[in-house]
Order: structure tokens, then C-alpha cells, then sequence
């Protein structure tokens, strides 16, 4: 990113809001100013983490499949060597247990990390700001291309940006799409002219709604329309971490002559530049105080800390701080050591338990799930040597990316046995039904409904082994 | 209010109604199509014949439309005596009610 202009020391940058027709509301147009420094950097690295993680992470391959697929059709999800069902709704369950707690935590320590620098409406953004600002030029560039009339200078550079914008959104449009359709299939199909109806439907979804939030919707998102920033409020504590001006050291602001002793005169360390409300992605004067808008993405104290570096005051008039640490004039070890308080507890303890919980759930899984179905159409029937028959239908989920052999076993009742196959083959992460005859003595329980048991036993691995319950009726 | 004001506001309304019941019916595809296989659904006595990722787009934008009407019925109700009498508002701020949404 470009480097902000130096900020002109004694002279004030007016702030001239532009109001334009909006999707919400009334707005005035924000042209954020773009910025470097330390937070500007983090912003990037994640950036590029996410959506390296996000375009690659479609391509990589895995026991010779998509390594992470949401297969919608088949209604399986792959994610590298597991397999989850439909009945592991509780594994999704509790992921999202995870998340929302690991969200509170975050937001309790150190503010809105998330919208700051890995939400997805904040990622695209930067992402389609920076197309912008290659393309049409800095903010004050960008802010007179605006007011000019259309030409064919104005239409040239518009273009561009639209056509990059709408590449960029329809690459992904297809990349989320490739997660829930294997990717490589639909590729082949984009080539061969042959993509379905509702693929390319999602893709045009999908790519639309990226256009629409990242190009021009961008902090009004954020403002109106996120749930978790109605919220998030509720996670702070004066012990949490949040961009705040010190406006006890920064104030009375104003412009200032630097070789003059400015307190002396009465001022504070801001000079009233305005260049943090023009980095500002959501528009807001950090000044002000804590304002629900502000996404917690540091664009203010980058900007600040060059503005103090210019005129050779100490960084830090607008930094990450604490309401305690503000009017209790704390350094980082009184708020490091105010972290460990009831709430942080709390969250960390739940996290743990449910992150300890879901491991184990998931360690300790089977690869085979088993259905016992009794066959309505015959309840029980006399066969040879006055035995009694029952027919069962078993559905042998084998969640295992191999094939397995099952051995199938019956207990429960004196002399109960099989009469027919005792070892069922089923492919890899496939559900196969088999119907199973039951025989027993008739004298072996009560006339009526007897509990009897199905052991299925994956051969070779003696660990993958299910009980099931069902029930034998003799007449 | 300016027409300006008066098309921000239906916007505004628009957005009131479409945003939260996209939220909701995503949320309720998410249950319903976790629960329940697309291939074991009945459409009038018919075993359901359309494509899985056909089901599961007619599913979302039926949620959606039903989310949408719960949505509007939400704002509807909302307006007052003198909007639905067609009385001049005598351009007072309601106190009972969110101003735009009617």
C-alpha cells in the first residue's frame, strides 16, 4: 500500500463529506485514506493467510479426494482424513460451540480482532479497496474522479475497475461453490460448457453478494446489518482491550506551530490533523470515545503513530488500551495481569471443556455405524427343526475411507444364530443395507418380544465394533 | 419527508425485511436438510425427483419466502393509528416504534 501523504504539520485537512445515494441510508461517502504501519501489516499477513487458506485449501488433494468438501449431494463432509455423516450433527454442533465461545474470549481481551482482521466482510474489502486504489488512484484521486463528469478517461478507468472487481468475485463465486461441489468436477464442466443450472446460480450468488458488500455496501455491513456488532458489546469490560485516544495527553487539540512550545499554549498533543478519521473504514472520529461502528482494525493508530512520529512526540496518542488503563495511567504489566479476571475464566474454562469434549468425541470414534430395522412383512415364522425365524434389515455405515469386511454376530438367546451370511463387505464411506435372518428355538425366551443383541466386528480391527439392541419376537 | 428521504427509507425497509429472513432461512436449511435427506422427501404423494442441490435451492428460497412474509407482517403491524387512518402525521416522532418502518 502506498505510503499516506506526510501529514502537514500546523495545517488542518479538512474533512468534506460526500453524501451519495446508498443502498441503507443517507450516508456520507467514506474514501478511506489507505495507511501503513505494524497494524496495516497484520491486516495483510491475515489477509493473505485467509485467502491463501480459502482459494488453495479447494485444490488440495487427500486420500485421493478434495481434502475438504462439503459434499452436498452426497451429504458428507470431508475435511482431510475425516468423514462426518449427517448423524454427526453433534461434531457441527459442537464447532459452532467452539467458535462462538473462542469469539467471546477474543472479544473480552482484546476487543473486535475478529472484524478487524479476519472477518470475511473486512478481508474483501481491503481486498477491493486495493483494486480500487490501483486502479483509480489514492484517496484525494479517487474522491475527484468522483465529481468529475463521465468522459472517456472517467468510463476507461470506471471500466476496469468494475471488470476487475467482477473477476475477482466470480473467481469467488466458484471457490465457495468448489467447497460443496468437488471442485475439480466443476471445473471440467466450466470447460466443457456444461455447468448445472443451480452451480451457476450459486457461483452468480455468491460472487454478486462478494461485488455488492466489498465494492459498495463495505462499513454498512458492519453498521446494519452484522448481528455480532449489535452485540459484541456486551463481551467488553473496562479491563478489554480497544483502540482509544488518549484525550487526556492529546487534548485541547489543535494546530500548532512545531517550534513553538505548544504546552505553553495551552494544547495537547493532537494536532487535529484528521488524518485518523480519514483512514477510518466505517468513518467514525476515534476521538469521540468507544463507538459500536469501530471494527477494532487499527488503521487510526498506524496513522496516529506516524503523525507523532513527524512531530517527534512519543506513539501511542491513539493505541490499544484499556478503560481502566486509561484513567488509572497503567502500563502493559497492569493490564497483562488485569487479563486473569472472572469473565476471561469463565470463557476460557467453557472453551476448554467443550474443545476437551469434542476431541474426545472424536478420537474415540467409531468408523461404523449400524441401523437395525425389523421387517414388517414377516414378524416371525416357523422354519425347520420347530426353530423360529426373524428377518432383520441392518443399514452398515462403514465411515472408514477403505474397504472393510464385517463380521455380524447375534447374542441374546440360547441357540440364537444366524441363518444367513456372516460377513458383509462394504466400499469405502459407503452405507450398505443387508437382510439378516435370525434363528432360535422356540422355547428359547417368552412368547413375545425378547431382547437380543447384533455385534458387527470390522475384520482385522478388532477396535471397530458395534453393539446393537433390537428385539427377537417368539410367537 | 423529501421523496429522496422517502426512497432511502423504503430501501431501508426493504433491506429491514430481506436481511434478517436471509439469515433465519439459512439458518433453518442448515437444521431441516441436516435432519432430513432430500431423497426421502414427498412433493404431493411424489417421491421428491429433482436434483439434491435443486431440493436443497427450492428449500432455501422457500424458507427465505417464508421468513420474508414473517418479516413484512412484523413491519406492517407496526404502523400506527394515524398512518393507517391516512391522517398528516403533523410530522411528530413516534416514541412507540422504530421511524421507517411501516
Amino acid at each position: 500500500m502506498n505510503d499516506p501523504a506526510p501529514a502537514p504539520a500546523g495545517k488542518v485537512i479538512p474533512v468534506v463529506p460526500v453524501v451519495e445515494d446508498a443502498l441503507y441510508e443517507v450516508r456520507k461517502r467514506i474514501y478511506p485514506r489507505s495507511v501503513s504501519g505494524a497494524f496495516a501489516t497484520w491486516r495483510w499477513i491475515l489477509v493473505w493467510f485467509t485467502q491463501i487458506l480459502f482459494y488453495g485449501l479447494c485444490w488440495l488433494d487427500w486420500n485421493g479426494r478434495q481434502a475438504v468438501l462439503f459434499h452436498l449431494v452426497e451429504r458428507k463432509f470431508y475435511i482431510f482424513g475425516w468423514v462426518f455423516w449427517p448423524q454427526d450433527v453433534f461434531f457441527l454442533a459442537l464447532i459452532l460451540i467452539i467458535s462462538a465461545f473462542a469469539l467471546f474470549l477474543f472479544t473480552a481481551v482484546a476487543g473486535r480482532l475478529w472484524c478487524g482482521y479476519a472477518c470475511p466482510q473486512t478481508v474483501y474489502t481491503e481486498i477491493f479497496m486495493w483494486i480500487e486504489e490501483k486502479i483509480e488512484g489514492d484517496r484525494s484521486k479517487r474522491m475527484k474522479l468522483d465529481e468529475q463528469p463521465m468522459s472517456a478517461r472517467k468510463f476507461r478507468i470506471k471500466a476496469t475497475k468494475q471488470f476487475a472487481w467482477i473477476a475477482f468475485a466470480l473467481w469467488t463465486g466458484f471457490t465457495f461453490v468448489g467447497y460443496f461441489t468437488p471442485v475439480r468436477e466443476l471445473t471440467q464442466s466450466i470447460a466443457s460448457w456444461s455447468l448445472g443450472p443451480w452451480e451457476t446460480f450459486w457461483i452468480f450468488f455468491y460472487g454478486f453478494a462478494t461485488y455488492g458488500n466489498a465494492g459498495y455496501m463495505r462499513e454498512q455491513v458492519c453498521k446494519y446489518m452484522c448481528p455480532y456488532a449489535r452485540f459484541q458489546g456486551v463481551m467488553f469490560d473496562p479491563d478489554t482491550l480497544i483502540i482509544t485516544y488518549d484525550a487526556e495527553r492529546g487534548d485541547p487539540r489543535g494546530a500548532r506551530n512545531k517550534k513553538l512550545d505548544y504546552k505553553s499554549a495551552g494544547l495537547g498533543d493532537c494536532v487535529d490533523c484528521g488524518i485518523c478519521v480519514q483512514v477510518c473504514p466505517t468513518g467514525i472520529d476515534i476521538r469521540k470515545g468507544l463507538q459500536y461502528e469501530c471494527i477494532g482494525c487499527a488503521a487510526c493508530i498506524d496513522a496516529c503513530d506516524q503523525v507523532m512520529d513527524k512531530m517527534n512526540y512519543p506513539k501511542g496518542l491513539i493505541r490499544y488500551s484499556t478503560e481502566h488503563a486509561i484513567k488509572e495511567h497503567w502500563g502493559k504489566k497492569e493490564i497483562i495481569a488485569h487479563l486473569m479476571r472472572p469473565r476471561t475464566f469463565i470463557y476460557t474454562g467453557i472453551l476448554g471443556i467443550v474443545v476437551a469434549g469434542f476431541i474426545y468425541g472424536l478420537t474415540t470414534r467409531i468408523p461404523l455405524r449400524v441401523d437395525v430395522i425389523r421387517d414388517r412383512a414377516s414378524l416371525a415364522r416357523e422354519v425347520e427343526d420347530g426353530k423360529i425365524e426373524n428377518v432383520f434389515r441392518l443399514q452398515v455405515m462403514n465411515t472408514a475411507e477403505e474397504t472393510r469386511r464385517f463380521a455380524l454376530g447375534v447374542s441374546g438367546l440360547s441357540g440364537i444364530e444366524l441363518g444367513s451370511d456372516a460377513v458383509v463387505e462394504v466400499p469405502a464411506a459407503t452405507t450398505k443395507g443387508v437382510v439378516v435372518r435370525v434363528l432360535a428355538p422356540g422355547d428359547a425366551g417368552k412368547t413375545g418380544s425378547n431382547p437380543i443383541f447384533f455385534e458387527i466386528k470390522a475384520i482385522n480391527h478388532e477396535e471397530v465394533f458395534v453393539r446393537e439392541k433390537t428385539t427377537f419376537l417368539l410367537p | 419527508m423529501s421523496s429522496a428521504e422517502e426512497a432511502f427509507h423504503s430501501m431501508q425497509r426493504l433491506i429491514q425485511v430481506l436481511w434478517p429472513s436471509f439469515i433465519v432461512a439459512g439458518l433453518a436449511e442448515v437444521a431441516f436438510f441436516t435432519l432430513i435427506d432430500p431423497q426421502e422427501l414427498y412433493l404431493l404423494g411424489e417421491p421428491v425427483h429433482f436434483s439434491t442441490l435443486a431440493t436443497y435451492s427450492i428449500g432455501f428460497f422457500g424458507f427465505w419466502a417464508i421468513c420474508i412474509t414473517s418479516s413484512w407482517a412484523t413491519c406492517f403491524f407496526q404502523r400506527r393509528a394515524s398512518e393507517i387512518n391516512g391522517l398528516p402525521d403533523g410530522g411528530e416522532v413516534s416514541g412507540d416504534r422504530q421511524s421507517g418502518c411501516a
